[in-house]
C-alpha cells in the first residue's frame, strides 16, 4: 500500500506540474523580477531623479498640489517617496453621487519643485508585478487563475516532497554531465535546498487573496455582511461621512509628526484624506510596509482633518492577524534591504528553475522512449512547443519589453501600452517560431536570440540615454548600473545555455547505439 | 548577515562530510563512527548558533528571515560547488570558520 | 505510465472523476471546514474567520491528496463528501447556537 501511495503521489506531481508548469513558470519569473520593480522602473524612466527623502516637504508639496487641482475630490491618496521609489505619488478620486465610485486620477510629482514629473510614460517594473497575479486578464479572472495555480503549486510541492524518497540522503547530491540524471538532481537541488522559500511564497500567495477565493467563513459568520468584516479588520475603511459643511484642512505635516510619535519613530508610507474640503475630513496615516516583517493591515492613525483630533489608533494585532500579516509581509518583502532583496531574487530564480527543470524532465523522459522514431507523437510535440515558448519565449518577451522602452519615442502618447504590446507580440512570435522549427533548433535559436537582446541592453542604454554604465557607476546610481549589469550577466548565461544546447545535438544518440549491438554479438 | 552565512556554510559542509558518500568523494576515506558523530554535531550546532548574529543585529522577526535566507543560499552554494570545485568548497568552509571570529568582532 | 498506445475510456473517466472530486469536492470541504472554524473558535469573530480562511488551504490540500491516493474514484468522492457532510452538520449546529 505504501508503494501505491508514493506512486500515486508521483503521478499527481508529474501531471499537476505539467499542466500548470507553463503558467507557473511565467508567474514565478515575473514575480521574481517584481522584487526589483522599483529599480526596473528607475531604468525604464531615467528622467525621474532621485532626491534625499524629506517627508515633511513631500507632504507639503502634495497637499498644495491637491488643494489646487482637486479641492473637492472625494478622496486624496498620497504615497510618500522612499529610498527605492523616489516618486511622490498623488491620487484623487472624483466626487460623484452617493453610491457611485468616482474615477481615480494620479500624478507623480517631483518633491523638490512641486512640478509633475516629466518622464516617459511607462509601466516600468509595475508591469511584471501586476502581470504575475493578474495575468493580463480582466478583473477578477486573472487573480482567480493565479491563485488556483498557486494551489496547484502547493500540491506539486507537497507531492514532490512525498515522492522524493531519498530527500535526506540525497540532500547534497548534484551530479552534472549525466544527462537526465543531472536534470533530476538539479530539479531536486533547487527544490529541496530552497524549500522553506518555496513553501512560504506559495502558501502566502494563497493567503493574500484568501478573502476573495475563500469567502465562505466571512459570509457565514457575518450573515452575508462582508462589509462588517472588512470594517473590523481594516479600521481605516471606517470613516465619518461628509457633513456637507466646508472646512479647512490642517497642514498635513503636523498630523504626520503625531502619527510617527504613535509608532515610536516608524515611517508613514501612505496618507488617505477623505472628503478633504469638508468639516468632517478624516486623515488616515498608514505605516510604511518596509517598517516591519509582519504586515499590519490595520495599522492606521486616524485624525479629524479640520480639528486635528485623534480619532483612532489601531490596536495590537491578534495572533490570527499576525499570522496573516506575516504571510503577506514575507511574500512582499517590503522590509528587505539590498542584500536580503538579492537573496529573495535568487530564491525566486531557484523556484523558477525548479519549475523549468521539471518541465524539461517531463518531456525528456518520454522523448527517450520515442528516440528511435523520427516523428514525435502529437502530445509530446505540443509539450515541446509549449516548453520552448513558455521559457525561452518569455525571456525574449521580457528583453523585448526593455528594448521597446528605449526605442519607442519618448513623447509618443501611447508608448506605455505599446511597450506591453511588444512584450506579448514577442511572446506570440516565439510561440510561432517554436511551432515552425524543430525542438533543439528552436531552443538554440531562441536562447541565442534572448542572449543577444539581453547582452545588448547596456549598449542600447548607452546609445539612447545619457545614463549608461560609464555614468551610472561613477555616480553611484546602483539601480541603473545594476540593471545594465544584470542584463549583461543574464545574456551571458543564456548564451552559455544556447551553446550547451547546440553541442548536445551531436554526440549522444550515436554513442548509445553501437554498444547494444556489440553486446549482442558477444552473447552470440 | 556575513557571520551567519559563514557559519551556515561551514555547518552544511560538516553535515555533508558526515555522509559516507560525500566524505568518500571529498576526503577519499570512509568516516569513522566517531568522526561522523562529531561532524554531525558540529554541523547542526553551527547551523543553530548562526541564528544568534542575525537576531542580535536585527531583532527576532528580521533576524529569523535573514537566517532562513542565508541557510538556503549557503546550502545551494555548497551543492553547486561540490561537483565542480570540491576542494574550493572545503577551503571556503575552512576559511569561513577562521574568519568568523573577525566577522563577529566587526559586528559588535 | 503510458505504455499502451491509447488509454481505455474507463481509465480516463476515473481520472476525470478524481479531478472533479479533488477540485470541486475539495473546495467544498475546505469551505465547510473553514466555516466550522469560524463559528466554533472561541476568539473574536474576525479572528475566527481569519483563522478559518488561513487553514482552509490545508484542508483543500488534504482532500486533493486523498482523491488521488485512494484506490477508486468512488472512494475519492466518498472521502471528500463524508467529511463535508460532517463539517456541514457541525457548522449548522454552530450557526443555530449563535442564533439562540
Amino acid at each position: 500500500m505504501k508503494e501505491g501511495f508514493r506512486q500515486a503521489m508521483a503521478w499527481l506531481h508529474t501531471w499537476a506540474g505539467l499542466v500548470f508548469g507553463w503558467l507557473l513558470f511565467a508567474i514565478f519569473l515575473t514575480g521574481t523580477l517584481s522584487y526589483f520593480k522599483d529599480e526596473i522602473s528607475h531604468w525604464m524612466q531615467p528622467e525621474v531623479q532621485a532626491h534625499a527623502v524629506d517627508d515633511a516637504r513631500s507632504l507639503g508639496v502634495a497637499q498644495n498640489y491637491l488643494q489646487h487641482v482637486a479641492p473637492d475630490a472625494a478622496r486624496w491618496i498620497i504615497t510618500l517617496p522612499n529610498s527605492r521609489d523616489p516618486g511622490l505619488l498623488v491620487m484623487w478620486q472624483d466626487k460623484l453621487d452617493p453610491g457611485k465610485r468616482g474615477n481615480f486620477n494620479q500624478k507623480t510629482l517631483d518633491p523638490t519643485n512641486a512640478q509633475a514629473v516629466e518622464a516617459r510614460d511607462s509601466m516600468g517594473g509595475e508591469f511584471f508585478y501586476r502581470f504575475h497575479f493578474q495575468l493580463q486578464m480582466p478583473h477578477p479572472w486573472g487573480r482567480w487563475l493565479s491563485t488556483f495555480a498557486a494551489m496547484v503549486m502547493f500540491l506539486a510541492l507537497i507531492t514532490g516532497i512525498i515522492t522524493h524518497k531519498k530527500i535526506f540522503k540525497d540532500f547534497f547530491t548534484f551530479r552534472p554531465r549525466k544527462g537526465q540524471r543531472s536534470w533530476l538532481d538539479g530539479h531536486n537541488a533547487v527544490g529541496v535546498l530552497v524549500l522553506p522559500f518555496h513553501l512560504m511564497i506559495t502558501y502566502s500567495s494563497l493567503v493574500i487573496f484568501m478573502t476573495m477565493v475563500m469567502p465562505a467563513p466571512i459570509l457565514a459568520s457575518y450573515g452575508g455582511d462582508a462589509r462588517a468584516f472588512f470594517n473590523e479588520v481594516f479600521p481605516a475603511s471606517n470613516n465619518a461621512p461628509a457633513q456637507g459643511v466646508p472646512g479647512k484642512l490642517l497642514p498635513l505635516p503636523a498630523l504626520y509628526e503625531q502619527a510617527r510619535a504613535q509608532w515610536a519613530g516608524g515611517h508613514v508610507g501612505r496618507i488617505a484624506v477623505n472628503n478633504p474640503s469638508d468639516v468632517n475630513a478624516s486623515v488616515n496615516m498608514f505605516r510604511a510596509g518596509s517598517d516591519k516583517v509582519v504586515h499590519d493591515f490595520g495599522s492606521v492613525v486616524q485624525f479629524n482633518g479640520t480639528t486635528g483630533e485623534l480619532l483612532q489608533v489601531s490596536d495590537e494585532q491578534s495572533l490570527p492577524t499576525l499570522v496573516a500579516g506575516g504571510f503577506f509581509g514575507l511574500h512582499m518583502g517590503h522590509f528587505a534591504g539590498p542584500v536580503l532583496r538579492w537573496l529573495y531574487f535568487i530564491c525566486g530564480l531557484a523556484g523558477t528553475a525548479m519549475i523549468g527543470t521539471g518541465l524539461v524532465i517531463w518531456l525528456g523522459k518520454r522523448q527517450l522512449k520515442h528516440a528511435k522514431t523520427a516523428v514525435m507523437p502529437f502530445e509530446l510535440r505540443l509539450v515541446e512547443v509549449l516548453n520552448i515558448a513558455s521559457m525561452s519565449g518569455l525571456l525574449i518577451a521580457i528583453a523585448a519589453f526593455f528594448w521597446a522602452n528605449r526605442l519607442l519615442p519618448v513623447s509618443f502618447a501611447e508608448r506605455s501600452g505599446w511597450e506591453v504590446q511588444t512584450f506579448f507580440i514577442a511572446w506570440g512570435l516565439s510561440l510561432l517560431h517554436a511551432v515552425l522549427r524543430r525542438g533543439r533548433q528552436a531552443w538554440v535559436e531562441q536562447l541565442g536570440f534572448a542572449a543577444l537582446l539581453f547582452m545588448a541592453v547596456p549598449l542600447l542604454n548607452a546609445l539612447t540615454t545619457s545614463q549608461h554604465l560609464g555614468v551610472s557607476l561613477v555616480r553611484g546610481d546602483w539601480a541603473m548600473a545594476g540593471f545594465d549589469l544584470t542584463c549583461l550577466a543574464s545574456g551571458a548565461f543564456l548564451a552559455w545555455a544556447a551553446w550547451k544546447m547546440q553541442r548536445r545535438t551531436v554526440p549522444q544518440p550515436k554513442a548509445q547505439r553501437p554498444r547494444p549491438l556489440h553486446l549482442k554479438q558477444e552473447a552470440n | 548577515m556575513l557571520l551567519a552565512l559563514l557559519m551556515c556554510y561551514a555547518g552544511f559542509t560538516a553535515l555533508c562530510l558526515a555522509t559516507d558518500r560525500h566524505h568518500g568523494e571529498l576526503l577519499h576515506s570512509k568516516p569513522s563512527p566517531r568522526r561522523r558523530q562529531g561532524l554531525r554535531l558540529a554541523g547542526w550546532a553551527l547551523l543553530a548558533i548562526a541564528i544568534w548574529p542575525a537576531v542580535s543585529a536585527d531583532g527576532w522577526a528580521l533576524g529569523l528571515v535573514e537566517w532562513c535566507a542565508v541557510l538556503m543560499l549557503s546550502a545551494l552554494l555548497l551543492v553547486l560547488l561540490l561537483p565542480y570545485r570540491p576542494r574550493l568548497a572545503l577551503i571556503l568552509a575552512g576559511v569561513g570558520l577562521l574568519v568568523s571570529p573577525v566577522a563577529a568582532f566587526a559586528a559588535l | 505510465m503510458k505504455s499502451k498506445p491509447s488509454l481505455p475510456l474507463a481509465y480516463r473517466f476515473a481520472v476525470t472523476s478524481r479531478v472533479l472530486a479533488a477540485v470541486i469536492g475539495g473546495y467544498l470541504m475546505a469551505s465547510l471546514a473553514s466555516i466550522c472554524l469560524a463559528l466554533w473558535l472561541p476568539t473574536s469573530r474576525a479572528d475566527a474567520v481569519i483563522t478559518g480562511m488561513l487553514s482552509s488551504f490545508v484542508f483543500y490540500l488534504l482532500a486533493m491528496l486523498w482523491c488521488f491516493a485512494c484506490r477508486t474514484a468512488w472512494r475519492a468522492w466518498l472521502g471528500v463528501m463524508l467529511p463535508s457532510a460532517a463539517f456541514a452538520t457541525l457548522a449548522g449546529v454552530g450557526f443555530w447556537m449563535t442564533r439562540t
